[in-house]
């Protein structure tokens, strides 16, 4: 009972328990129940509760949340009411000038009668009117310099040091083609080359990376773009072929192909234009020239092949005598033919240059018989029918006035360009441009009197006959080693952009400045007195 | 079903450059118009002649049927707009005269009631 009673006395102390014990054993003397001294005592057990938080336990309380319940509800929705409606246009009514009734006369006669007097002052004082001498408006920003904008390239056909012989612009005149060949060629070659097209209105250009390219078995000398269809590009070869591309269609652009027959050219094809149809307008055919001296019209038929529908060949013999000509012709010799222009103004008129220096007017309506011994499926027709005074080598550019019916412009190997009017044989002035060869030459189509002119000596000259009719306007050095300009050509959409392709394979389209894409107040009548002045 | 149906007429034909076979007691003003027209065409440095109706619509001219119709339709809205703002600016004001320079010619258009003359000048200066 004892050690009982100081058990329970232990377990009330707590952290006084150890002293407790010491002292209570001690402090009780003998007595009864009490063990006397020296005598086995049996304790309790001190125990210390632990002070670390472990033992003592973590609070915890539970606590629990959860979200509210989400509420969904359904509802649905139909559009009960619907209309149809169609719209068709309806083809305008062409309006037209109506006739005047009877009763009208009266009434019309009258009314002229008050405003005759007024009208006629009017034309007088506008006539010597000074008032708007000099006056001049400016509607779009000026853009006062020549800019390069593109410097377009293949990388692949540079690196086989081709050149750039052929330059064209689509119809819409966003998409600029240019052709990759050689033009020193001396003989035969195998020299495979390029057709390649960027598309300048679409975002992303990259100037190395054509939007377009076909690759041609032999080297392209030309190339022109179909006047409708925006895709559609010939190109002539060197092996004397024809070939149509359609540039829309990536994996096969190849549409038709003279092929090599008996009626091909068996010369490197100068030139290829397209001509619409005699009777259905809206159809084209291939016109091509090469130095074998034949002028041939193709059109496509079935199954991708080109056919000849009319031919033309020059032969020295038939060449009217309207100008002495320094050769005299003996036997059959070919004329070989090297550049052509159409008439604007007659679409069956058309001027070839020749290898002989001199221009030729010719006629796709001319009738008599070629007398040439070359084979053809289409008899051959001589279509000159006026010969102009030579220049001192072969011509390399014609180019028809858009403007005057009369006027055309050539260009060649001695460096100067003649301008011809068609009614007679000797130019109407002659202008020395470079020491070296001039390879293209072409009219603006905005401005009658501007012209540019690509030289060998590697710069496009735009000349304004309005300025000063002796030098160029503005020199643009295309190549910075004077390597020749071969080929250059407007852009009759975008007015201020002119494209030019150079020995070394790159094509630079340039930003004219505003002088050269605005007519002038008066420049057509300018250029009806510079055609007046036919030497007498 | 919707049924569409075709109306196109085709054009009306030109009238002839000279005057047809008159009514009797119309010959006087019929002449008079020809000549007068004539007078105004035949001055210096007009290009074209034409008569136009209170609709837009040309009733003599001296130029083709397609350049005729185009000025003859722009020419009528712009004059009507010109007559307007004249009228707007003051209500006692009229339109009595429309001339338009531009790089190439001037055009005069003379308005009236009925009828606008429309005259195209090449100015030499």
């Amino acid at each position: 009972t004892a050690t009982r009673a100081q058990s329970g006395l232990l377990e009330r102390a707590g952290s006084a328990g150890v002293a407790v014990l010491a002292t209570g054993g001690v402090a009780s003397g003998p007595g009864p129940g009490r063990p006397g001294p020296l005598q086995d005592e049996t304790l309790g057990v001190a125990s210390v509760p632990s002070q670390w938080r472990a033992v003592q336990g973590i609070r915890e309380e539970t606590k629990s949340c959860q979200t509210a319940s989400i509420a969904t509800a359904n509802a649905s929705a139909q559009a009960r009411n619907h209309v149809d409606a169609q719209v068709q246009t309806e083809a305008p009514v062409p309006v037209s000038v109506q006739p005047l009734s009877r009763y009208d006369v009266p009434r019309l006669a009258a009314f002229l009668r008050r405003v005759e007097a007024m009208v006629i002052r009017e034309l007088n004082k506008n006539w010597q009117s000074h008032a708007f001498d000099g006056f001049e408006v400016n509607w779009t920003e000026q853009q006062q310099m020549v800019s390069c904008l593109y410097t377009l390239g293949y990388p692949p056909a540079q690196a086989q040091g081709l050149h750039v012989t052929g330059i064209s612009w689509n119809s819409t005149g966003s998409v600029v083609a240019c052709a990759y060949g050689r033009l020193d060629h001396g003989d035969w070659s195998t020299l495979k080359s390029f057709v390649c097209a960027w598309n300048l209105d679409r975002r992303g250009l990259s100037p190395r990376q054509p939007s377009a390219v076909v690759e041609v078995p032999s080297a392209v000398l030309c190339l022109a773009f179909h006047p409708t269809q925006p895709s559609h590009v010939a190109g002539g070869l060197y092996s004397g072929e024809v070939l149509v591309w359609d540039l829309s269609r990536p994996e096969d652009p190849l549409l038709w192909r003279t092929g090599l027959t008996d009626d091909t050219h068996t010369d490197p094809v100068s030139q290829v234009a397209w001509l619409p149809e005699p009777e259905h307008s809206h159809r084209f055919q291939v016109l091509s020239i090469a130095t074998d001296g034949k002028v041939l019209l193709w059109r496509g038929v079935g199954a991708g092949q080109l056919q000849l529908t009319e031919g033309f060949a020059l032969v020295m013999q038939q060449l009217p005598r309207s100008t002495k000509l320094k050769k005299h012709p003996r036997g059959e010799t070919e004329v070989g033919a090297t550049a052509v222009a159409f008439s604007s103004f007659d679409p069956r008129l058309f001027i070839l240059g020749t290898e002989g220096g001199f221009p030729l007017k010719c006629s796709l309506a001319a009738g008599e018989a070629a007398l040439t011994r070359m084979p053809s499926s289409v008899p051959l027709r001589a279509p000159a029918q006026f010969t102009f005074s030579p220049h001192g080598g072969p011509i390399y550019a014609v180019s028809c006035s858009p403007f005057h019916r009369n006027l055309f412009l050539s260009a060649g190997t001695d460096g100067h360009v003649h301008l011809y009017s068609m009614l007679q044989a000797p130019p109407l002035t002659s202008l020395q441009l470079s020491l070296k060869y001039l390879f293209a030459v072409r009219w603006s189509p905005v401005r009658p009197l501007v012209f540019a002119a690509a030289s060998g000596e590697g710069d496009v000259q735009l000349f304004d006959l309005q300025k000063s009719s002796q030098k160029p306007t503005v020199l643009i050095k295309q190549t910075q080693d004077e390597s020749p300009v071969y080929c250059l050509e407007f852009n009759s959409q975008q007015t201020q952009l002119l494209a030019a392709g150079d020995a070394q394979g790159t094509v630079k389209v340039w930003q004219l400045s505003t002088e050269f894409t605005e007519q002038g107040p008066r420049e057509a009548e300018d250029l009806d007195l510079l055609a007046a002045e036919v030497a007498t | 079903m919707n049924e569409w149906t075709n109306t196109d007429r085709g054009p009306d034909p030109l009238p002839s450059s000279l005057p047809g076979p008159t009514a009797p007691g119309l010959g006087e003003p019929q002449a008079e118009v020809e000549e007068t027209l004539k007078r105004i065409q035949s001055h210096k440095g007009v290009i074209g002649t034409m008569v136009v109706n209170a609709e837009g619509i040309p009733i003599r001219t001296t130029l083709d049927n397609s350049t005729t119709v185009q000025y003859a339709g722009l020419l009528h809205h712009l004059t009507m707009k010109a007559k307007s703002t004249v009228r707007d600016i003051d209500p006692q004001n009229d339109l009595t005269f429309l001339r338009i320079r531009s790089k190439k010619h001037e055009i005069m258009v003379a308005p009236d009631k009925e009828y606008l003359l429309i005259v195209i000048q090449n100015p030499c200066e």
